[in-house]
């Protein structure tokens, strides 16, 4: 098994590349970028990110916590009669619901993204391979796993890429 | 004259080596004198607050009636700043709109110290301050909880909220230049503290999947947010039953007020940093026109809010809302009152020419008339109002004294001491939206 790490100029070229290296069977291709790429998510296998519907719960949880909470300090814990208006004002409670609604999702939306990234992660070996700093610059890599680089090489050269590098994946 | 965006000669790779320059070291000979001077007012602060832990609340103007005096018109004040950033950042990210990827790091960093200096004040202002974690809803032997439905807890959650939130958002969106600088630097040490700080993240297309995913989200719920946080402190004043104040359009004159400031300070941020770090291709004229446009557009919503506040008194026609309006106008704090029409309201009309968006002296000068005209207006909100309330027999008079002017003064240098350090540590421009940009353009010329 070798990996090799090809720089494209640009998001383009990259995307060829991909198209091109999997309608010839190449699986294990991965793309570190300088920003998202829409177009890599359907292209690249995995799933879409579940960050959107963990953060819907958070949010639901959190403002049906929230009002759970406020109804009942209000109406069971330490209900107070103030001139005989009703124990449960629904209405009041809205405002501090929906705001611990919004402090539990984004919570969830920001270390949620952690988690399923895996982060923080200080040490990453590939980071090891100089290339790769050229990702956060304005280099579009795509680094391929194979069993095949003699049948990879020349396909790749003929994608036009800027440099091609070698890592041990 | 078309105006773009983004200067045509800009490329990714010039950007980021120019902006991950800034943070790693270009020489900015104005940074330390003007850090220096941050940092004597911070201690100006620090004596100010010691002073009020020491002595209490006496120490400030306030007194019956005027019993809220500077620190909530600072309170607002700040706050209103604040949200300049989020709406820059979170309603124009979803809009997808172009001029939003060099601002909204510089508007964002804005946010996070205004919202700082916002959240000092309550707390000072509670008199016994060791009790604030009162307002928390935690178990405790006295078998107490805060009052829900006041919204003055409202208001805790609602900061609470917005301080976190604005952080992680904040902070969300630099993790990939924080990379870029990881993978830019040169000394260990900064190697070591840009590495700690991006938490390895390194662009792989996972990680910019779930990132998109994260962000987006977490804008759609900023938007709303930020929204809330001003209605509630416009609820502070309208659930009261005091003059002037008990009117059901506050929400929303708070929340066009706060837009107001917060392009305002965007704008007198903005102008100054263009030039000193060199900016001018990436923040455009047309960013300043477009700004402008902006704060423009806040104005007349505040000038609508304020015909309003005045016709509904005259239409009401209740004897204690009349006399107040009148005082308000036309007594002790008249001048207060006519400086507010004419900083915030007659002052930014003259952006209606496009010449002079682009004077960006004058743009300057007006940004800063409507930052004090918001101060005022908070002052004018807070101060006549208490002073002329339904009972003649507890009308009295307020006047800040030299503890209160110095913690706003303290504030204002807690604001720049933190946004100094933005500039000199962090990524100015969001660098990784600015590359997609840059990518579009070359695709779609």
């Amino acid at each position: 098994m070798i990996g090799l790490i090809a720089e494209f100029a640009s998001e383009t070229a990259l995307l060829r590349a991909v198209d091109r290296l999997q309608a010839d069977g190449f699986v294990g291709l991965d793309a570190v970028t300088p920003h998202a790429v829409e177009a890599l998510e359907d292209r690249l296998p995995g799933r879409p990110s579940p960050i959107p519907l963990v953060i819907l719960i958070a949010a639901i949880v959190g403002v049906a916590g929230g009002f759970g909470m406020e109804v009942y300090a209000s109406t069971v814990s330490y209900p107070i009669n103030i001139g005989g208006r009703p124990l449960n004002s629904w209405p009041a409670f809205v405002p501090i619901a929906f705001e611990i609604g919004v402090l539990l999702a984004i919570l969830s939306g920001f270390f949620g993204f952690l988690i399923v990234n895996r982060l923080p992660a200080l040490y990453v070996p590939a980071s090891d391979a100089p290339i790769f700093a050229n990702a956060s610059r304005d280099g579009y890599l795509l680094t391929i796993r194979t069993g095949d680089a003699v049948r990879l090489r020349p396909i790749l050269d003929g994608l036009d890429p800027v440099r091609i590098a070698e890592w041990l994946p | 004259m078309t105006m773009e965006a983004i200067a045509p000669e800009v490329t990714a790779a010039g950007m980021t080596d120019d902006i991950a320059g800034i943070a790693l070291g270009r020489r900015l000979k104005w940074w330390l004198p003007c850090f220096v001077v941050a940092l004597g007012g911070l201690g100006l602060l620090g004596a100010a607050i010691g002073w009020l832990f020491y002595a209490g609340v006496g120490i400030w103007g306030i007194d019956w009636p005027v019993a809220w005096g500077l620190a909530i018109i600072n309170y607002v004040w700040w706050i209103g700043i604040a949200s300049g950033g989020t709406f820059i950042s979170a309603f124009f990210f979803l809009m997808r709109v172009e001029w939003r990827t060099a601002l909204n790091r510089i508007a964002e960093s804005m946010t996070l110290f205004a919202a700082a200096c916002a959240g000092i004040f309550p707390i000072l202002h509670l008199g016994r301050p060791w009790f604030f974690y009162w307002l928390f809803p935690y178990p405790n032997t006295m078998g107490l909880w805060p009052q829900f439905r006041s919204p003055l807890l409202w208001d805790f959650f609602a900061i609470l909220a917005y301080v976190v939130s604005s952080v992680l958002f904040w902070y969300l969106g630099l993790l990939p230049d924080l990379a870029s600088l990881r993978d830019r630097a040169t000394s260990r040490r900064q190697q070591i503290a840009y590495g700690a700080l991006a938490m390895g993240f390194r662009g792989t297309a996972s990680q910019w999947k779930h990132h998109r995913a994260a962000y987006g989200v977490m804008a759609a719920i900023m938007a709303p947010l930020v929204v809330s946080v001003h209605s509630i402190v416009g609820l502070d004043f309208a659930g009261a039953q005091t003059t002037g104040w008990h009117s059901t359009q506050f929400p929303p004159f708070f929340v066009f007020g706060a837009v107001l400031s917060g392009f305002a300070s965007v704008l007198f941020l903005a102008i100054p940093l263009r030039r000193l770090l060199r900016l001018e291709p990436y923040i455009t004229e047309h960013h300043l026109d477009v700004l402008g446009k902006l704060m423009l557009t806040a104005s007349l919503c505040v000038a609508y809010a304020y015909l309003m506040d005045a016709f509904s008194v005259f239409y009401g026609a209740h004897p204690a809302e009349v006399t107040m309006f009148i005082e308000r106008a036309f007594g002790l704090y008249a001048p207060v009152y006519w400086a507010t029409i004419l900083f915030n309201i007659l002052a930014p009309q003259l952006l209606w020419s496009h010449r002079l968006r682009l004077n960006q002296p004058l743009v300057m000068a007006i940004s800063l008339a409507v930052i004090v005209g918001m101060w005022l207006e908070r002052y004018e909100i807070v101060v006549t109002s208490l002073h002329r309330t339904n009972l003649p027999s507890a009308w009295g008079v307020y006047h800040a004294t030299f503890w209160d002017w110095a913690t706003l003064t303290g504030t204002i240098a807690l604001f720049f001491a933190g946004f100094l350090l933005f500039v000199r540590l962090l990524p100015v421009l969001s660098m990784f939206e600015m590359r997609e940009l840059i990518g579009k353009r070359r695709r779609q010329p």
